[in-house]
């Protein structure tokens, strides 16, 4: 009859058990994304589907004021497949795990003691599960811790947190150990006294197990010591350059003392001035000389090279420009033509006039200072020939500068 | 000692020698017999090896002080300390402008390109960089991101702090020479007891 029911249990318990694994599959997208959020969005989901979900203990609502999210179990276990350090739990409860065990051991052996073998196989069935727990717990510890370890706490993102991460897992790791020492394999071997199955189990596997366990946390331990110190020190090295930086900042007249001429000069500071080792050619070595000619041969030839003429500014030299220069002719040739007129007419004439009516288009000015220009360049017994008579003016009543006005020129009377 | 030429070269020239430099260079010298061979070579020169607190880095010191050595010492250090607000501004700069949770160490990687590129999008990086750019020590005449930024750069490489591996590629690492930087920071604050704190409190740790 015991044994039908378990049969029925055991066909109900995994109907049941299937059909909400799968459940699990069928909303796999959905649950994800609540695990990513923290909690589930119910419009997402029907009813029905939800009542599943609520029904199956996947999903909960921890208050009535919140939203509905996964169990903590099932965060748990997907934060151990995934390998989320965020999120993965460490189970150091090894008392628990120790009273089971003990509690197994007595049932199977009551069991054998009673002579019902189908019963004692079960416990020890339970029991194997029990011991695989236990040392599947520390493994689980272990790949966690390494795995954080390995990653340098990355999935925190400030050296603060890492630090914080790093003291949390070194706090785990003391816990795991404290749980390891409470297994004590004197009793151990006590309980499993006479019983191959059991001393296999509890003593040989276990122990093995256990032991590299232990020197795996050892392992572990070191390496976050050290990973602490090396945060540490990069904590304090940010610090450093941060504070001496604004001490620097706030005190610009800031000298240090004068280490370099102190009578023991810290060694930081000697460091000597550099020396480069220059070397030249050597004909003293006869064994050498071929090599020598070598590179001799090897060099450029030297070309000379030619200049060609090239103009050179001057600041002296003239603009020529055709055209200037051939106004330049027609207004010495107008001034030749006037000086003709006056030496033709015989009497004096006035420049201004003349320009008048020739109706030639020079400047004025300009044409009294050709007809000057003229005069000045004749040889002396000709310039006595003419009479220059200048038309002049004060620049302004209280101005003595004489302006001239016109130049009045006629044959000398000799 | 033949074996070492090239190294003796690259410290007399100057150079600071540490595992990112030179890695073999590097190893060589933390050998007892190597830094005594080494020694005893540059007596004639009054020269001998010098290293950092922790033996990170190496380099070229004098043996003896005299006039002349004193007087070279004197303006190096001048330098340093004329340099010291512009490292340490550039240290602040990168790991602000790059997103770091933690300072440049010895062997940590900068693309130039990143740099810029992040620069380029926030008015208050560009102001900075421009104004460490125009620093005496950076001396750059520039007012395009791109060319303050390469002469930073460059200027870091000249001095040792960045290598720069593929000439024509744009990336740098950072070598032991910055942790020389920050020795000396440590060293002149405690030396004249400065009120430049480098451990976290409780409160920023919780």
């Amino acid at each position: 009859m015991a044994s039908l029911d378990a049969n029925n249990t055991a066909s109900n318990l995994f109907s049941i058990g299937a059909e909400r694994l799968a459940l699990l599959g069928k909303h796999h997208k959905l649950l994800m994304q609540g695990y990513i959020d923290g909690f589930i969005d119910e419009n997402a989901f029907t009813d029905v589907a939800l009542k599943k979900l609520i029904a199956s203990r996947i999903l909960w609502r921890p208050d009535e004021q919140q939203p509905l999210a996964l169990r903590p179990l099932v965060s748990e276990l997907i934060a151990s497949m995934v390998a989320d350090e965020n999120r993965r739990q460490i189970n150091a409860d090894v008392a628990e795990k120790l009273e089971q065990i003990r509690n197994r051991v007595q049932a199977y052996r009551d069991a054998q003691y009673k002579g019902d073998f189908s019963v004692a196989e079960l416990q020890l069935q339970r029991l194997t599960e029990h011991v695989h727990d236990l040392s599947g717990q520390f493994e689980e510890a272990i790949d966690s811790l390494w795995h954080r370890l390995n990653s340098d706490f990355g999935f925190v993102s400030s050296l603060d947190d890492k630090i914080r991460e790093n003291e949390r897992a070194q706090k785990q790791l003391r816990r795991l150990l404290d749980g390891l020492d409470l297994l004590d394999f004197n009793e151990l071997i006590e309980l499993s006294e006479g019983n191959n199955h059991l001393r296999k189990l509890l003593v040989s596997q276990l122990q093995s197990q256990l032991s590299s366990h232990h020197s795996s946390l050892l392992e572990v331990q070191k390496r976050l010591v050290e990973l602490l110190a090396r945060f540490r020190q990069q904590q304090s090295r940010a610090m450093l350059i941060a504070n001496m930086a604004a001490f620097l900042r706030q005190h610009p007249k800031y000298r240090p003392a004068d280490y370099p001429n102190r009578s023991d000069v810290p060694s930081l500071f000697n460091q000597a001035a550099a020396i480069q080792p220059q070397a030249a050619i050597a004909l003293d070595k006869a064994s050498e000389r071929q090599v020598l000619a070598g590179l001799v041969r090897a060099l450029p030839r030297h070309q000379a090279v030619v200049l060609t003429d090239t103009q050179s500014a001057s600041f002296s030299s003239l603009l020529v420009d055709d055209e200037i220069a051939a106004r330049q002719q027609a207004l010495k040739t107008d001034v030749e033509n006037f000086y003709l007129r006056v030496i033709d007419q015989g009497c004096s004439l006035s420049a201004l006039d003349y320009l008048a009516t020739q109706q030639l288009s020079w400047d004025s000015e300009i044409w009294l200072y050709q007809i000057i220009a003229e005069y000045q360049a004749l040889p002396v017994d000709e310039k006595q020939m003419f009479a220059v008579v200048r038309e002049e003016t004060k620049a302004s009543a209280f101005n003595e500068l004489l302006l001239i006005r016109d130049i009045n020129i006629g044959l000398q009377v000799a | 000692m033949l074996q070492h030429g090239p190294l003796l070269e690259r410290l007399l020239a100057g150079d600071f020698i540490c595992k990112i430099t030179d890695e073999d260079a590097y190893r060589h010298l933390s050998q007892e017999q190597t830094q005594q061979d080494i020694n005893h070579y540059l007596r004639p020169l009054n020269r001998r090896l010098v290293s950092n607190d922790d033996n990170s880095l190496y380099f070229l010191g004098y043996h003896e002080l005299n006039k002349d050595a004193r007087e070279h010492l004197s303006s190096q250090f001048a330098l340093t300390v004329q340099s010291l607000l512009p490292l340490l501004e550039w240290l602040q700069l990168v790991q602000e402008t790059l997103g770091r949770d933690s300072a440049l160490t010895a062997g940590d990687t900068i693309k130039l390109q990143e740099f810029v590129l992040r620069t380029e999008d926030n008015q208050s990086l560009r102001q900075r960089l421009s104004q460490l750019a125009g620093d005496r020590f950076f001396n750059s005449q520039s007012e395009q991101v791109d060319s303050q930024v390469k002469q930073i750069f460059r200027r870091l490489k000249e001095h040792g702090y960045l290598l720069q591996p593929h000439v024509e590629r744009q990336y740098y690492i950072v070598t032991g020479k910055i942790d020389y930087l920050i020795d000396v920071i440590r060293f002149i604050r405690d030396e004249e007891h400065l009120p430049v704190d480098d451990t976290p409190t409780q409160e920023a740790m919780f």
